[in-house]
C-alpha cells in the first residue's frame, strides 16, 4: 500500500497524516534526492574498470588487482543453486560508477559537502552535519555516540568523528581513501579473507567497488565509539558496489553498524558488496546490519538484487565475531555472513532476522567453518514469509578434523504468514572429528493461532498482534542487537509486514 | 573400610585446587555422614572415590579393604565393593532397567570370577526387591530412569544398590529433590541394607536425612578439608546455627 | 544433467537390447522408455550436488573390482518366518513361489513375458515420478535392466511377512526390481535379508491404495559389497506406509527412499539404523513430497561410527503448496566412536504451506561420558557399556518398527553382532 495517494478529508492537519504514513508501512525511505549526477558510461569494460580506479586516484597495484579480478570475472558463470528467481541481469545495462557532480572536488571538511546530500542523510535520520559538531565537545549525558561513514551511490560523501577516532589510533575512513592514505595496511589485508575469485558477486565487486568503508582498530584499543556506515542508493540503473575492510587488531574491540536504503524504482537495482573482517588475538568484533533497501512494489516491481558476501576470519587464538542482520528489504537478497574460525579457541556468532513479505525472495545464511581447536559457534536464524514470498536459510557447518573440542549449535526457525509463500531450509553439516558436538535444530509452523486470538481478544488489531506475536518469535536476535539498531528493527519487522494479514 | 589419606585433587581442564588434603576413616559397619555448604567439595569426593573422569588427583590415597582404588577404572571399583548413588541418575534411553540391571550385576560377578546369574533367579531377586522399594513392574521394564520422577529416580539408585549388595555405599545428596514421604521410603531402602558390616559414606546438605539414616560420625566439610568431626549431635549443631559459626571457628 | 560418460551408458544398453527384445509389450515399453531415459539423464557424476557427500564411481564404473564373497548367514528372523523367497547370485532360487493367502506373488522374468498385467501401471511410473526434481538416472537404468525380482500383489491383510532372502557367491552384479501393489483394505510386510550380488543395484516400487498398508524391513550385512537401492512408493489416503533398514556392514550403501503422499490422512515412516566400521561408508537419502490434507511423515536415522566410517544422511521433506496440517518430522545423528570417524548431513525442508509443523534436528558428537560413567560405576566393563549406549542411542530408530517381535528380533540381532565385535 502506498500512502501517498491517500485521500484526506478536509479537517486533518497534516501531523496526523504524517503520523498515519508512518505507520501505515509503505516503503518510508523511498523518496529521491534531485542532485546533479556525474555517471561514468554505462556498461563494464576493462577501461570502465580503469576509469573507477582513476576517479578514485588509486595507486598502480590497485588497478592491476581490479583488472585481474575482472579478467577473472569474464570467465565464471552466475550461481543458480540459490532458491531465487529474477530475470537474467543484463551488466552491460548498468552504470557502475555515479557520484553527486558536487563530490567531484573533494570536500575538506563536512562543512563543505553539498547541503542536499547533508539533507538527505538528515532525512534518512542520519544527520552527519550535527553529529560532526558535537566532535570535541562532550556528548550529553547517557547518549551514545556514533561515529558515521555515509555513501552516497559511488562514494563516500563524508565520515564524521575522524579526529577523535585518531586520538585513539582508530582508523574510520572510506575505502577509497584508505587505499590513498593506507597503502600498506589495505594491501596487506585486502582480498584476504574473501579471495578475489571467491563467487561471482565478490570478484565483480573486486573489479568495480567504488566506495565503502575502512576500519583498523590498533592492539589493545576498545573502539571510544560505535561505528556506522550508511548506504544509499539514489540513482537510477546504477549498480552500488560498495566494499568494507575491518581489521581488529590483538585484544582490540569494536561494533560497527550498517544500514542501507534506497528509493523507490520501477527497475531493479544491484547491489553486490563484499565485507571482510580481520581479527588477531583476542580481537572482538560485532557487526549489525539493517537491510531495509527497497523491496520492490507488492507486484515484484523494482527492488535491489542484494548479492553480498561478508566473512569474518578469525585468525587470532581467543577472537570472536558475531554477526547480527535484520534483512527486511531488497526483492532478492543472496547473502551469508560467515565465520572461518581459525585460530584456537575463537568464537563466531550469526543472529539473523529475513522478512520477505509479498514478492521478496531472501535465501540467506552463514558457513561456520571450524579449524581451530576449541572453537564455538551459534547460529540463531528466524525467517518469517509472508505474502507469495520465498524465504530460505541456507548454511554449513563444518568441523574440520583438527578442530578438537569445538562446538555447534544452531537454531533456525521458520514462520509462514498465508498460504501462498514458501519457507525452505538447507543446512549442510560436515563433522570430520568425534570430539566436536554438532547440535542443529529447525521448525517451521505458521504463526499461531491461539497467540493471535489472545491479543485480539485483548484488544488488538489483526496486524498488530501479528507483529506482537513475530517480534516475540524473533527476540532472541533482536537481543543482540545493539539498543538503537533494536528499536529501529522491532518497528521495521512490523512495517516490514505490512499487508501480510486480511 | 574406606581409608582415604590426604587426598587432593584438582579439575583436569584447569588449575583448579577442589579438595585439598582430605582424611577419612571408615570402618566396616558404620554410617559416616559428610555435611557442608555447596562447593565444599563433597559431591567430587564421591565422583573421585568411584572414578569419574575429569579430576586429577595430585597427593594422597583411597584405599578399599586395602586396595588402592584410585588406580582401578570405574567398573573395577564397583566390582570391588564400591557404589555410589549419583545425585543425578542418568537417563538411557532405548535400555531397559531390567536389561540394565542384569547387565551390571553379571558383570561384576564376571570381574570377581563368580558364575552369573541365571535369567529366572534374577527376576525373582529383582522382583522381591523392588517391591520392598514400591517400584512395579513397569518401572522396571521402562528404559533406565527415563520419564522417572525424582522420587522413582531414587528409588532405582537404591534398588541397584540392593542388587549389586556391595560393601562401601556412598549416597551423594540422596535427599535433593525429594517430599518427605519419597526420602522416607528411601531411607527405609538405605537401612534395610544396614547389616552391621556393610559400610555408607552419606553425603548431604541438609540434616533432615540424618533423622531417618542415622549416622555414627559426621564430618563437616569446608573448602575441600573436613574442618570437624563428630557424633550424630554435630548434624543437629548444624541444623540449629548453619554452618557460618562452623566456618568462623575453624577459620 | 549431462551425460559425459555416454560410453558406460551405451555398454550398458547392449545388454538391454536382448532383454527387451525378450520381454512382452509392456515390460518391453517400460524397459525401452527407461532405457530413454538413462541415456538423456547420462550418469551420477561426482559434482552433482545430489552426490556430493558419496561418490557414485563405485556405482556407475563398469569394471568395478568385486570382491567374491562367502555367503552370510542370516539367521535373524529364523522363527518367524513362514514365507520365504531366495535368490541366489540374482537368480530366484525358489522354483515355486509360495501360494498364500490375500497375496500373489510372480516372478519379474516370468510377468514379463506376458502381456496385460496389473503390474504394468506400476513397473517404472512410481520411477518416473521420481526422476523430479532430481533424477535418479541409476534407477532408471534398473528399470531397463533388471533381470529379476518379485511382483507382490496384496488384496487383503496377509498375516505373515513375506521374507526376500539372498545369497551371492563370488563375483556378481545384481540388477533387481521388486514392485508391490498393495490394495484397499490390504496389509503387507516385505523383509530383505541378505545380499544380492556383490554389487546390487534394487528398486522397489510400492504403491499403496487407499487404506492399504505397507511395512518393509531390510537388513544389509553384506561383507564388502556395494549397494544401492531405490524405493519408489506413492501412498494413498488413510494408508500407511513404514520402512526400517539397519545395516551393519558393506564398503559402500546408499539407500535411497522416494515418497509420495498423494492421499489425505496418510502416515510414512523411514527409519534406519547402521553400524560401521572402518571401510564403511553410507548414506541414507530421503525425499518425502507431501501432497495431500493432514499426512504425517516421519524421518529416523541413527549412524554409530567408527574407524574412518562415513555416515551420509540427506533427507528431505516438501510440503506442497496446499498440502495443509503436514506433521513433517525429521531426525539424524550420528555417534561417532573416534576421531576417525565423520558424518555429513543435509537435511532440508522445502514448505509451501502454512498450516504445516514440520522439524528436524541433527546432531553428530562422541559418546556421552556421564552415562559411560554411570554405568562403568556399576560394574559394567567399558566395550559393554559402549554397546548399551550404542544401543540406547539406535533405540528410537528400532522403535519405529510396528511389529514388537520384528523390532525385538532387529535388537537381539544387534545385540549379538555388537557383543561379537
Amino acid at each position: 500500500m502506498v500512502m501517498d495517494d491517500v485521500q484526506v478529508k478536509d479537517g486533518v492537519d497534516a501531523q496526523t497524516v504524517d503520523a498515519v504514513k508512518a505507520l501505515s508501512g509503505a516503503y518510508k525511505y523511498g523518496w529521491n534526492t534531485e542532485i546533479e549526477m556525474e555517471y561514468a558510461p554505462k556498461g563494464l569494460s576493462e577501461d570502465i574498470v580503469r576509469l573507477i580506479s582513476s576517479k578514485n586516484e588509486e595507486p598502480e597495484w590497485m588497478l592491476d588487482w581490479r583488472l585481474a579480478a575482472y579478467r577473472r570475472w569474464l570467465e565464471m558463470k552466475e550461481p543458480d543453486w540459490a532458491m531465487v528467481d529474477y530475470p537474467k541481469i543484463d551488466f552491460q545495462d548498468q552504470y557502475y560508477y555515479a557520484r553527486p557532480k558536487s563530490m567531484e572536488e573533494k570536500p575538506k571538511s563536512l562543512d563543505d559537502v553539498d547541503p542536499k546530500l547533508l539533507e538527505t542523510y538528515k532525512k534518512l535520520g542520519i544527520p552527519l552535519k550535527e553529529q560532526a559538531l558535537l566532535a570535541g565537545v562532550e556528548a550529553p549525558e547517557g547518549e551514545r555516540r556514533v561515529a558515521v561513514d555515509a555513501v552516497f551511490d559511488s562514494v563516500s560523501v563524508g565520515t564524521t568523528f575522524q579526529a577523535e577516532l585518531m586520538n585513539a589510533g582508530v582508523i574510520f575512513c572510506s575505502i577509497s581513501e584508505a587505499i590513498r592514505e593506507h597503502p600498506e595496511l589495505v594491501r596487506k589485508y585486502l582480498g584476504t579473507v574473501v579471495p578475489v575469485s571467491d563467487n561471482y558477486y565478490a570478484t565483480l565487486n573486486c573489479a568495480v567497488f567504488s566506495d565503502g568503508s575502512f576500519v583498523y582498530i590498533p592492539p589493545g584499543v576498545r573502539c571510544p565509539m560505535e561505528l556506522s556506515t550508511y548506504f544509499r542508493i539514489n540513482a537510477e540503473n546504477t549498480g552500488q558496489f560498495e566494499r568494507t575492510l575491518i581489521i581488529a587488531d590483538k585484544e582490540s574491540y569494536v561494533s560497527y553498524l550498517e544500514g542501507c536504503t534506497a528509493p523507490q524504482r520501477d527497475i531493479a537495482q544491484l547491489h553486490a558488496a563484499v565485507v571482510e573482517l580481520v581479527l588477531l588475538d583476542d580481537a572482538e568484533i560485532k557487526y549489525s546490519t539493517v537491510q531495509n533497501w527497497y523491496p520492490g512494489d507488492e507486484n515484484g516491481k523494482g527492488g535491489i538484487y542484494n548479492f553480498v558476501t561478508k566473512r569474518a576470519d578469525c585468525r587470532g587464538d581467543r577472537s570472536k565475531v558475531m554477526w547480527t542482520q535484520v534483512e527486511t528489504g531488497s526483492a532478492v537478497t543472496w547473502k551469508y555472513p560467515s565465520c572461518v574460525l581459525r585460530g584456537d579457541d575463537s568464537q563466531g556468532e550469526f543472529y539473523s532476522i529475513a522478512i520477505a513479505n509479498n514478492m521478496q525472495q531472501a535465501d540467506t545464511g552463514t558457513k561456520m567453518v571450524h579449524l581451530g581447536k576449541n572453537t564455538k559457534s551459534r547460529i540463531v536464524s528466524k525467517g518469517i514469509s509472508a505474502g507469495k514470498a520465498q524465504n530460505t536459510y541456507r548454511g554449513l557447518v563444518s568441523m574440520h578434523p583438527k578442530a578438537k573440542n569445538s562446538r555447534n549449535y544452531t537454531q533456525c526457525d521458520s514462520l509462514l504468514i498465508g498460504d501462498k509463500c514458501g519457507a525452505h531450509t538447507v543446512p549442510y553439516i560436515e563433522v570430520k572429528n568425534n570430539s566436536s558436538r554438532v547440535e542443529h535444530e529447525a521448525t517451521t509452523s505458521k504463526v499461531d493461532d491461539d497467540q493471535l486470538f489472545y491479543c485480539r481478544s485483548r484488544g488488538m488489531g489483526e496486524e498488530d498482534a501479528v507483529a506482537l506475536v513475530v517480534n516475540g518469535f524473533c527476540k532472541e536476535v533482536l537481543q543482540a542487537l545493539p539498543m538503537e539498531f533494536a528499536m529501529e528493527a522491532q518497528a521495521l519487522v512490523a512495517i516490514s509486514l505490512e499487508g501480510s494479514v486480511g | 573400610m574406606l581409608e582415604i589419606k590426604n587426598l587432593c585433587v584438582q579439575l583436569e581442564e584447569e588449575d583448579k585446587q577442589i579438595l585439598k588434603g582430605v582424611n577419612l576413616s571408615l570402618e566396616a559397619g558404620k554410617v559416616h555422614a559428610i555435611m557442608g555448604p555447596n562447593g565444599s567439595g563433597k559431591s567430587t569426593l564421591s565422583y573421585v572415590l568411584s572414578g569419574k573422569g575429569g579430576y586429577e588427583v595430585t597427593e594422597g590415597s583411597a584405599h578399599l579393604e586395602g586396595n588402592d582404588i584410585l588406580e582401578m577404572e570405574p567398573e573395577e571399583r564397583a566390582a570391588a565393593g564400591l557404589f555410589l548413588a549419583f545425585q543425578y541418575p542418568v537417563e538411557i534411553p532405548g535400555v531397559g532397567n531390567m536389561t540394565f540391571l542384569r547387565t551390571a550385576v553379571n558383570s561384576q560377578r564376571k570381574l570377581r570370577g563368580e558364575p552369573e546369574m541365571s535369567a529366572g533367579e534374577f527376576l525373582k531377586v529383582v522382583r522381591a526387591k523392588a517391591k520392598d522399594l514400591k517400584i512395579d513392574a513397569d518401572m522396571l521394564k521402562r528404559p533406565v530412569n527415563v520419564g522417572f520422577s525424582g522420587g522413582e529416580k531414587k528409588r532405582n539408585e537404591i534398588l541397584q544398590m540392593a542388587m549389586l549388595e556391595p560393601k562401601m555405599c556412598i549416597l551423594d545428596e540422596t535427599d535433593s529433590g525429594l517430599d518427605v514421604d519419597a526420602m522416607k521410603l528411601v531411607a527405609q531402602g538405605v537401612n534395610a541394607l544396614r547389616d552391621g558390616k556393610r559400610t555408607f559414606l552419606v553425603i548431604t546438605h541438609y540434616q533432615r536425612l540424618l533423622d531417618h539414616i542415622k549416622p555414627d560420625v559426621v564430618h563437616i566439610m569446608a573448602a575441600g578439608r573436613i574442618i570437624k568431626s563428630g557424633g550424630p549431635e554435630l548434624a543437629l549443631e548444624v541444623e540449629n546455627n548453619g554452618y557460618a559459626d562452623l566456618l568462623e571457628e575453624t577459620a | 544433467m549431462v551425460a559425459s560418460s555416454p560410453k558406460v551408458i551405451s555398454d550398458r544398453a547392449l545388454h538391454d537390447a536382448e532383454l527387451i527384445s525378450n520381454s512382452g509389450a509392456w515390460a518391453k515399453n517400460a524397459r525401452q522408455l527407461a532405457s530413454a531415459r538413462a541415456q538423456e539423464q547420462g550418469l551420477p557424476q561426482r559434482r552433482d550436488e545430489y552426490w556430493k557427500y558419496t561418490r557414485p564411481d563405485v556405482f556407475v564404473q563398469k569394471n568395478v573390482a568385486l570382491i567374491p564373497q562367502a555367503c552370510p548367514e542370516i539367521g535373524i528372523f529364523a522363527d518367524q518366518m513362514k514365507t520365504e523367497i531366495v535368490f541366489e547370485n540374482a537368480k530366484l532360487a525358489t522354483h515355486h513361489l509360495p501360494e498364500i493367502d490375500n497375496c500373489k506373488i510372480e516372478s519379474l522374468s516370468n510377468a514379463s513375458t506376458l502381456d496385460l498385467h496389473w503390474v504394468q501401471d506400476i513397473y517404472g511410473k512410481l520411477e518416473l515420478a521420481g526422476q523430479k526434481p532430481v533424477e535418479r538416472s541409476l534407477a532408471a537404468l534398473n528399470t531397463a535392466m533388471a533381470t529379476e525380482g518379485l511382483l507382490v500383489h496384496a488384496t487383503g491383510q496377509v498375516s505373515s511377512p513375506i521374507r526376500i532372502h539372498s545369497v551371492s557367491i563370488g563375483i556378481t552384479d545384481a540388477v533387481i526390481h521388486h514392485v508391490v501393489k498393495v490394495e484397499a483394505g490390504a496389509s503387507v510386510t516385505l523383509i530383505e535379508t541378505g545380499q544380492y550380488g556383490a554389487r546390487s543395484n534394487v528398486v522397489i516400487e510400492v504403491d499403496v491404495a487407499d487404506t492399504g498398508s505397507f511395512h518393509h524391513i531390510r537388513v544389509q550385512d553384506g561383507k564388502e559389497s556395494h549397494m544401492l537401492t531405490h524405493i519408489f512408493a506413492s501412498i494413498g489416503a488413510d494408508a500407511k506406509f513404514k520402512s526400517f533398514t539397519l545395516t551393519t556392514d558393506g564398503k559402500m550403501t546408499r539407500n535411497e527412499c522416494i515418497l509420495d503422499l498423494v492421499g489425505d490422512n496418510s502416515s510414512v515412516t523411514v527409519a534406519g539404523a547402521c553400524l560401521g566400521d572402518s571401510n564403511f561408508h553410507h548414506d541414507d537419502t530421503v525425499f518425502i513430497t507431501h501432497d495431500a490434507v493432514n499426512c504425517e511423515s516421519r524421518q529416523v536415522f541413527k549412524k554409530v561410527l567408527r574407524n574412518g566410517a562415513v555416515g551420509v544422511f540427506q533427507g528431505k521433506i516438501l510440503v506442497k503448496a496446499g498440502a495443509q496440517k503436514t506433521d513433517g518430522y525429521q531426525i539424524s545423528q550420528s555417534l561417532l566412536l573416534d576421531e576417525d570417524s565423520q558424518f555429513l548431513a543435509k537435511p532440508e525442508l522445502e514448505i509451501y504451506a502454512d498450516d504445516v509443523a514440520c522439524s528436524h534436528g541433527s546432531t553428530s558428537g562422541a559418546i556421552d561420558e556421564e552415562a559411560l560413567f554411570y554405568l562403568r560405576s556399576r560394574g559394567v566393563p567399558e566395550p559393554k557399556a559402549v554397546d548399551l549406549l550404542t544401543l540406547s542411542f539406535i533405540a528410537q530408530a528400532i522403535g519405529e518398527i510396528e511389529d514388537p517381535d520384528l523390532a525385538q528380533a532387529i535388537l537381539s540381532y544387534l545385540t549379538d553382532i555388537l557383543e561379537a565385535r
